[in-house]
């Protein structure tokens, strides 16, 4: 039993919620009372991400759509991925990479909007957490110290601490540093530690989960 | 009108008492006035190491509950001019102290001398709050090993976040050998963790353990490589700009080199 209007996907970065295009915001509304409503599991406090072809819904309509979502639901909307028209292969064949992601509430802006820059170094016992967006760090984060963002971390020094990406589930967080040797990384539910005794490689690292679901480390070179 | 300057450390036995009597010491030697004050209340030290065990009458605690002036609880040295010790409390416990009381003693000193110098307690309870409470610096002792500087790291963001941003670290108990032999972080190393500016380096010397047992501050023995170590400390933070030297090896082709190398 298909909706016609709207579908929802599990995917390997969380629930993806998908959106035919030709409907008004009162149809898609409709549709998604239909659908959850009728699910057995509660999805509260799930995070979940909205794919559309463009111009199907404005974004005021796409901010309505997500406080319906939050107050109906208690979901949490962690992106949303307007797809090319032109790509006439089915909307979700490859997500990570032909997207792109947009906020609700700055429209056309990256989600660095509500991140956080820190520029101190984070020490032992110390925590940042930037639950609205990403953090950048200007400095290390030493063993003991721990940064959490639901977005993405950036540390612009030496990781050698713990960091959790994508506190809220969106598994398409990752983590960069200039010298990853950290004790800890997670994103989303995902734990990962390097080898023991591993030393500074020298150049900088991406931390994201790979194709097994679990994090892989490799040379950051470019997005 | 005086530094306050809190000696700290977080992990315990990485020799801040040691430094405190040192660094307390030198900056009398050369011609700075001195108090040196021991927060470690209930378990006091630093009179011991001094050798003034036997002068202590009175303690903070009798300032704090006004048994007696601030001035009359000074114990002066018994070999350097303009050296001042404030004992701590034997028979009390660390929460009988309030960080406000502590921090008028300071005030008060700091009018009169050049130096006032807190030895902390270890731990970053009560006792830590109170011995950082008065400070306007912080000195921060720690021996090249991972458990220690992961202590200095936690203590450190604690002092910046009361305040205090001008942090000096003291790397005590570097052996230059076991640098060579890859067994011990070097001097880079530890300053590439912690960030903050190095004041000093002290050299694993024997002597230490003697000149404490003897209650004779090592800087009294002329020569020994940690004497000389704490007598840059006191001079840099007098001011004075001198170079801290790379730590060689105790070798004999080494230091000959050196002596070219220095006379070319």
């Amino acid at each position: 039993m298909e909706n016609p209007i709207v579908k929802l996907r599990g995917y390997k970065d969380g629930l993806h919620l998908i959106i035919n295009p030709k409907v008004s915001l009162n149809e898609v509304e409709a549709a998604i009372h239909e659908l959850l409503d009728g699910m057995n599991q509660p999805l509260a406090g799930t995070s979940i991400n909205i794919d559309m072809r463009p111009s199907p819904l404005s974004s005021e309509d796409l901010k309505n759509l997500e406080t319906y979502l939050t107050e109906n639901y208690d979901l949490v909307v962690s992106g949303v991925n307007v797809f090319d028209e032109k790509d006439e292969s089915p909307i979700l064949a490859a997500p990570a990479t032909h997207s792109i992601s947009q906020s609700l509430t700055n429209d056309n802006q990256p989600d660095f909007e509500q991140s956080q820059i820190v520029r101190q170094t984070i020490r032992s016992g110390q925590t940042t957490s930037c639950l609205s967006g990403s953090v950048v760090i200007y400095g290390d984060v030493n063993p003991g110290g721990e940064v959490v963002a639901a977005g993405d971390i950036i540390v612009l020094g030496a990781l050698r601490g713990n960091a959790h990406a994508g506190v809220h589930g969106r598994l398409s967080s990752v983590i960069i540093a200039m010298e990853l040797v950290p004790l800890q990384l997670q994103i989303g539910s995902y734990m990962n530690r390097p080898p023991v005794g591993q030393k500074p490689r020298g150049y900088p690292e991406i931390a994201r989960v790979g194709a097994e679901d679990i994090i892989i480390v490799e040379e950051f070179i470019k997005f | 009108m005086g530094k306050v300057i809190v000696i700290t450390s977080g992990k315990g036995g990485v020799g801040k008492t040691t430094s405190t009597a040192n660094l307390g010491t030198a900056l009398a030697m050369i011609e700075r006035t001195v108090v040196i004050i021991d927060a470690d209340v209930g378990l006091r030290n630093l009179d011991v190491v001094m050798g003034l065990e036997s002068r202590v009458v009175y303690t903070s605690m009798d300032v704090i509950e006004k048994r007696c002036d601030l001035d009359k609880a000074l114990v002066k040295d018994r070999r350097v001019e303009d050296l001042m010790l404030l004992a701590a409390s034997q028979r009390n416990r660390k929460d009988d102290i309030k960080p406000e009381q502590m921090q008028e003693i300071c005030e008060k000193l700091k009018q009169e001398y050049d130096f006032v110098l807190i030895d902390s307690p270890a731990g970053i309870e009560q006792g830590f709050h109170n011995a950082a409470a008065g400070a306007d610096e912080a000195i921060i002792v720690t021996t090249p090993d991972v458990s220690a500087i992961r202590d200095a790291d936690r203590i450190i963001g604690l002092l910046q976040h009361q305040g205090i941003n001008s942090i000096n670290l003291v790397l005590n108990r570097l052996s230059p050998t076991l640098v060579k032999n890859g067994n011990m972080m070097g001097k880079n190393e530890v300053l590439d963790i912690l960030n903050i500016d190095l004041l000093g380096v002290v050299p694993e010397d024997t002597g230490v353990i003697a000149s404490t047992n003897r209650g004779v501050p090592l800087v009294h023995s002329e020569g020994s490589p940690g004497a000389e170590a704490y007598m840059r400390i006191a001079r840099r933070m007098t001011g004075q700009r001198i170079p801290i030297p790379e730590m060689q090896e105790e070798n004999f082709f080494a230091n000959l080199l050196n002596w070219f190398s220095r006379n070319k």
